[in-house]
C-alpha cells in the first residue's frame, strides 16, 4: 500500500509534465505559435534542461521571428545539463540569431570538443552566418571546420554551394567533386546546381573537370554537357569510364537519359538511342530487347535511320522477342520504311503483319503507309489505302488526301466530320485552322492549292510558300486571299525570310478580311519586334487595337505594345 | 466640347476613332459625349496606365482634372479623339459625359468631402538612376515605364554639375546617401555588381574631386535638399529616404564605415548631428556595426538585422479634407484604404524620429511606424514612401522585376503615381 501511494505521489507529477509537453505540441501543431512559446516555457521552468521542450520552443518561435529571444532559457539548459549535443544545435542558431557571435564562436567550440569528429557544429556554424547573409563568415567556419577535422572533403557539399550563391561556379564544381568523391549521391544535387551555370562560366566548370580526370569528374561533364546542349559529346565523355560491371554501367546510363529525355531536338534523341543501345548492350533477354527497340525508335526520332535499321536488324535476329515487341518493332519498322520513301516495300510488310496485328495497330499503320504514298506523290495508291478507314482519323486522312488533290469541297466535308477529336490536340488544332482558311474559298477544286498544301506536308516550305503567295495574290482578299497570304507569311518567317514574311503579312492586312487583319498584324508587329525593329512594329500593335477592338488578339496585342515600347520586363 | 464647334477635319478624325473605343465609352455615347470620366474606383482596368494617360493628356495642352475623392480619384477631361486613341491603346477605361452629366457631378463634389483640382501642366521628370545594373528592381521606374511617363535619368555628375535646375520631379530609389554601398561591402564582397557599382562610384568621386564616395555623395544630398528649397518635388522610396536625411544631418561628422572613406564611424558621431538640416527625421541612432545592412533607428522594420526584424503588417492610408488639404489629398488618392506591406533596407520610418510637422499619409494601426509622409521646405514639398516594391513584399537582390501587366490595378503603385501628378496641379488652387 505505501509503495503504491509512492508511485502515486511520483507518477502525478510526471503525467502533468507530460501533458504539459503534449498541450504544448499541440499548441504549436495547430499553428497558436504564440500560446506554444508559453506552454514551452512552462515545461522548462520545471525541466530546464527538457530537449524537446527546448526544440518545440525553438520551432515556435521561429515563424513569430523571435528566435532571440530564447537566449535565458538555452543559457540556463546549458548550465544544466553542458554535455547535451542536442542544446548546442539550437545554442548556434539562436546565437546567431541574436547577432552574439562570442557566445556562438563559444557554443560552437564547446560542442566540437564533445563530438570531435563531427562536422554538424561546423556546418551550423556556417548556417547560421549564411541566415544573416554573412557569406565571408560563412565560407569562414566551413573552412575551419575542415581544418579542424583533418578531412579535405570536410564540408564540401556547403562550399560548393556557397560558392554556387556567389556566381563562383568552377570552386562549386572543385567542391562538388571533393563531396562525390566522398559521398557518390551527391552526383545529382552537383548537377541541380552546377546546371544554371552562365554561358561565360561553364568553359570554367568543365576545366576544372577534365584537369580532375577521375571518373567521378568525366560522369559529371558528361552530364552537365547533355544539360548545356552537347548531349553526343557528353555520352562520348561517359561511355569512356562506363565500370565494367554492367548493373553499374546501365545504372550510369539510366540517369543520363534522365537528362535527355523530353528534348526533341534530333541531337538529344540521338543521344539517347545510343545511350539505349549501349544499355542494351549490357543487358539480357526481354530487357535488351526492349532497349534495342526504344534505341530504334529514338534513332528514328534523331533522324539517324542507318542506326535504327540496325537495331531492328538485331531485333528481328533474336528469337527470344515476344510476340507483343515484336509487333512494336514492326511498327517502327514500317515507319522507318515510310521515311525512307521506301514505299512498295513498306506496303508489303503491311500484308504481312495482318493477323498478326490488332485491328487498331493495323488502322494506325495503314495511314502512315497511305501518307506516305502521298508525300510519294501517288495520291490514288493513297487513297486506295485510306479507302476503307471509317474511324475519325480515317476521316481526317481522307479529307488531308482531297485536299492534296486540289477537290476543297471533299476535303471541307471530310475535315468537318471528322471533328475535333481526331489525333492529337495539336493535329486537331491544325485541323480546325485548315478548316478556317478553307471555308471563304468558294471553288469546288483549285488543284494549285493542294499542290501547296503536297508540297509542305513532304517539307518542301520554299515550295509551299511560294504557291501559297501566289494563289493568295491572285484571289480577293475576302475569299481567302487572306488567309492564304498569312499562312505563307508565316512560313516565310519559319524559314528564316524576314523580308518575304514582312511583304505578306502586309499583303494580308485588309479591311474586307477582318478575321484574318488582326493576326496578320499580330504576326508582322512580333516579326518586326524580333528584328529589332520594335519602333516599326508598335504603330502596327496600334492600329490592330484601334481597327479591330472586338479581336480576341487585343490582349496579346497590348501586351506585345507594352513589350516593344520598353514598358514591361520582357 | 460639343460636335456643332469642331471643324469638319476634326470631326471625321473623331468619327474615325468611334469605332475603335472601348464598348463602355459606346453604351453611353461617347460620340455625343462632351467629357470623358476615367474612373479611378474598381471599375477601372488599368489603374495604373490610367495615370499616364492623363499625364500625356496634360503634355498635348489637354486641360484635365483630378477629382479627388471622387470614384477613388477619377480624372476628367474635355473629350478628345487623341485622348480616346490613347485610352484604347491602352485599355483604359473611359466612360463618356454629358455636360449636365458633368454638372451633376460638380454639384456632387461641391457638397461632399471632395474637389476637382485642375492640372495643367506635365511636370519635368527626373529619375536618380545609377549607370550600372545594380541586381534589385525600381518601383518608380517600373511604373513610370508601365504608365508611359516620360523621364530623364541622372546621377551624380548632372546632380552635382547641373543641380536639377531643369527639373520639377526628382525620384529616388535604393540609393545609399551615406556613400556606403547599401552597407553590403562586407556581406557581398566578390560579388561582381558589387565591385562595378564601387568601382563606378569611386571614379565619379575622384572625377568631381571629392576625397571619397560619402564626401561625393553628401554633395549630391545636399544639391538635392537645395532643389526641394527651390520648390522641386521629391519623391523617395526605400533606403534613399532614411540615408538622405542621414547624410545632410552628417554634413560635418563622418558616419561612414572605414570601407567606404578609410576611417571608422566617428567616435560619438549620433551626437554630433545636425538634424536642422535634414527633411523628414530628428534624433535618430546610428548602427554602429558596419556589417549590418541597417543604418538607424528611423526605419521600423530592420528588415536585415536578424535580431530586430519586425514582421510585415498592412498599413492605412488617412483620409484628408479634399477642399483644405488637397496636396495629403492627392497624395493618398486610391481604391483601397488598407495596402499589405512590403518590405526595403528602409521599410517604415519611427514615429519617433519623425520631425514635427511631418504630414502622415498613411501608418500601420498601433505600430510605432508609419509608411508614408510627406513635408516642405522652402518652396518645395517632399513625400517618403517606406519599402522598394509594393508588389514584391520580400524582394531579395537578384530577384526579377516586377512584372506590372500583372498588377495593373496595384494601389501600392498608385500611391507612386499620385506623386508624379500631383506636381501638375494648379498651384493657385494649393491651400497647404
Amino acid at each position: 500500500m505505501r509503495l503504491a501511494v509512492a508511485l502515486l505521489l511520483v507518477a502525478g507529477p510526471l503525467a502533468a509534465q507530460a501533458d504539459s509537453l503534449n498541450r504544448a505540441f499541440d499548441l504549436e501543431r495547430r499553428g497558436n505559435y504564440g500560446a506554444a512559446v508559453i506552454a514551452y516555457r512552462a515545461v522548462l521552468k520545471n525541466r530546464p534542461a527538457d530537449v524537446s521542450a527546448i526544440l518545440g520552443l525553438e520551432r515556435s518561435l521561429q515563424p513569430l521571428n523571435r528566435t532571440a529571444e530564447m537566449v535565458p532559457e538555452l543559457s540556463t539548459a546549458l548550465a544544466v545539463n553542458p554535455s547535451a549535443t542536442a542544446l548546442y544545435g539550437v545554442a548556434v542558431r539562436t546565437y546567431g540569431a541574436a547577432g552574439m557571435s562570442d557566445s556562438l564562436r563559444r557554443a560552437v567550440d564547446r560542442w566540437a570538443q564533445l563530438a570531435p569528429a563531427d562536422e554538424t557544429p561546423y556546418r551550423e556554424w556556417g548556417n547560421a552566418l549564411l541566415a544573416r547573409r554573412d557569406r565571408t563568415g560563412a565560407r569562414s567556419a566551413y573552412l575551419a571546420g575542415r581544418q579542424q577535422l583533418g578531412q579535405p572533403t570536410a564540408l564540401a557539399p556547403e562550399l560548393a554551394q556557397l560558392a554556387v550563391l556567389e556566381g563562383d561556379y568552377a570552386t562549386a564544381a572543385r567542391e562538388w567533386l571533393l563531396a562525390i568523391r566522398k559521398l557518390p549521391g551527391y552526383r545529382s544535387g552537383a548537377v541541380v546546381t552546377l546546371r544554371p551555370t552562365p554561358d561565360a562560366q561553364r568553359a570554367a566548370v568543365l576545366k576544372v573537370l577534365q584537369d580532375d580526370g577521375s571518373p567521378d569528374a568525366q560522369r559529371l561533364d558528361a552530364e552537365l554537357r547533355a544539360r548545356w546542349g552537347d548531349p553526343i559529346g557528353g555520352f562520348e565523355r561517359l561511355v569512356l569510364v562506363l565500370p565494367a560491371d554492367p548493373v553499374e554501367s546501365r545504372d550510369l546510363l539510366r540517369q543520363f537519359t534522365e537528362a535527355l529525355r523530353g528534348n526533341p531536338a534530333p541531337a538529344y534523341r540521338q543521344a539517347m538511342g545510343r545511350a539505349l543501345e549501349a544499355m542494351a548492350q549490357r543487358s539480357n533477354g526481354a530487357q535488351r530487347s526492349r532497349l534495342q527497340l526504344d534505341a530504334a525508335q529514338a534513332y528514328l526520332d534523331g533522324g539517324d535511320r542507318a542506326s535504327a535499321r540496325r537495331m531492328l536488324a538485331s531485333l528481328a535476329g533474336d528469337g527470344s522477342t515476344s510476340a507483343a515487341l515484336s509487333a512494336s518493332a514492326s511498327g517502327t519498322l514500317l515507319r522507318l520504311l515510310v521515311d525512307e520513301g521506301k514505299m512498295d516495300e513498306a506496303e508489303r510488310s503491311l500484308g504481312q503483319y495482318r493477323g498478326v496485328l490488332s485491328a487498331q495497330e493495323m488502322a494506325m499503320l495503314t495511314r502512315r503507309v497511305a501518307m506516305g504514298w502521298a508525300r510519294a506523290g501517288k495520291l490514288d495508291r493513297a487513297e486506295a489505302l485510306a479507302a476503307t478507314d471509317s474511324s475519325v482519323e480515317g476521316l481526317a486522312l481522307r479529307g488531308q488526301l482531297r485536299l492534296f488533290q486540289g477537290d476543297i469541297a471533299d476535303a471541307v466535308e471530310l475535315l468537318r466530320a471528322a471533328g475535333p477529336y481526331a489525333g492529337t490536340r495539336e493535329q486537331a488544332t491544325a485541323r480546325t485552322s485548315l478548316l478556317a482558311l478553307l471555308q471563304p474559298i468558294e471553288e469546288d477544286s483549285l488543284p494549285a492549292l493542294g499542290m501547296a498544301f503536297l508540297a509542305l506536308e513532304r517539307g518542301d516550305t520554299t515550295s509551299a510558300a511560294a504557291g501559297l503567295a501566289s494563289l493568295g495574290a491572285g484571289r480577293p482578299r475576302n475569299r481567302g486571299g487572306a488567309e492564304l497570304l498569312l499562312l505563307a507569311g508565316r512560313l516565310e518567317a519559319a524559314r528564316g525570310q524576314a523580308p518575304a514574311a514582312e511583304k505578306l503579312f502586309r499583303a494580308a492586312v485588309d479591311t474586307t478580311a477582318p478575321a484574318t487583319a488582326p493576326a496578320a498584324l499580330l504576326e508582322l508587329g512580333r516579326l518586326l519586334a524580333g528584328s529589332g525593329r520594335g519602333g516599326e512594329a508598335v504603330p502596327v500593335f496600334e492600329q490592330l487595337i484601334l481597327d479591330y477592338p472586338r479581336s480576341a488578339l487585343v490582349p496579346q496585342a497590348r501586351r506585345a505594345l507594352d513589350e516593344a515600347k520598353g514598358a514591361v520586363p520582357q | 466640347m460639343c460636335l456643332g464647334c469642331v471643324s469638319r477635319r476634326d470631326f471625321l478624325r473623331v468619327a474615325a476613332v468611334v469605332p475603335t473605343i472601348p464598348s463602355v465609352m459606346r453604351v453611353r455615347g461617347w460620340a455625343r459625349a462632351d467629357w470623358l470620366l476615367i474612373p479611378m474606383d474598381d471599375a477601372q482596368a488599368e489603374h495604373l496606365k490610367a495615370y499616364g494617360h492623363t499625364f500625356r493628356a496634360i503634355q498635348r495642352g489637354v486641360k484635365a482634372e483630378w477629382l479627388l475623392n471622387y470614384r477613388g480619384g477619377s480624372f476628367l477631361l474635355p473629350s478628345d479623339a487623341a485622348v480616346a486613341r490613347d485610352a484604347a491603346l491602352n485599355g483604359i477605361t473611359v466612360e463618356g459625359l454629358s455636360d449636365a452629366a458633368v454638372t451633376q457631378i460638380r454639384g456632387e463634389i461641391a457638397t461632399s468631402n471632395m474637389d476637382a483640382v485642375p492640372l495643367e501642366k506635365a511636370p519635368k521628370v527626373a529619375v536618380y538612376v545609377p549607370p550600372f545594373a545594380a541586381p534589385w528592381d525600381d518601383a518608380v521606374t517600373m511604373a513610370l515605364n508601365y504608365a508611359g511617363i516620360e523621364y530623364d535619368k541622372l546621377w551624380d555628375i548632372e546632380v552635382v554639375e547641373q543641380g536639377l535646375k531643369t527639373y520639377d520631379w526628382l525620384h529616388l530609389h535604393h540609393e545609399d546617401f551615406t556613400g556606403q554601398y547599401s552597407k553590403f561591402y562586407l556581406n557581398y564582397a566578390g560579388a561582381p555588381w558589387l565591385a562595378e557599382m564601387v568601382a563606378k562610384n569611386r571614379e565619379v568621386a575622384r572625377q568631381l574631386g571629392y576625397a571619397n564616395v560619402p564626401a561625393l555623395k553628401k554633395a549630391v544630398a545636399q544639391k538635392i535638399s537645395a532643389f526641394v528649397e527651390r520648390g522641386g518635388f521629391l519623391f523617395a522610396m526605400c533606403t534613399a529616404t532614411e540615408t538622405l536625411d542621414l547624410a545632410l544631418a552628417a554634413e560635418n561628422v563622418d558616419i561612414a564605415a572605414s570601407y567606404a572613406d578609410g576611417t571608422p564611424m566617428e567616435p560619438n558621431a549620433g551626437a554630433r548631428l545636425d538634424w536642422s538640416k535634414s527633411l523628414a527625421f530628428q534624433n535618430a541612432t546610428l548602427e554602429l556595426s558596419p556589417t549590418t545592412p541597417v543604418y538607424s533607428d528611423i526605419d521600423g522594420h530592420q528588415v536585415n538585422s536578424a535580431d530586430r526584424r519586425q514582421q510585415l503588417g498592412t498599413f492605412t492610408i488617412f483620409g484628408f479634407s479634399a477642399k483644405i488639404d488637397p496636396v495629403p489629398t492627392m497624395l493618398v488618392q486610391n481604391h483601397r484604404d488598407v495596402i499589405p506591406d512590403f518590405y526595403g533596407l528602409t521599410t517604415s520610418f519611427t514615429r519617433k524620429t519623425l520631425k514635427p510637422g511631418v504630414t502622415v499619409l498613411a501608418d500601420e494601426t498601433g505600430a510605432p511606424w508609419v509608411k508614408y509622409i510627406h513635408g516642405e521646405k522652402g518652396q518645395g514639398t517632399w513625400t517618403f514612401y517606406g519599402g522598394h516594391d509594393p508588389e514584391d513584399p520580400q524582394h531579395q537582390i537578384g530577384d526579377a522585376p516586377t512584372d506590372l501587366t500583372l498588377h495593373p490595378h496595384s494601389p501600392g503603385y498608385r500611391l507612386i503615381l499620385n506623386n508624379v501628378l500631383f506636381p501638375a496641379a494648379k498651384k493657385k488652387e494649393l491651400k497647404t
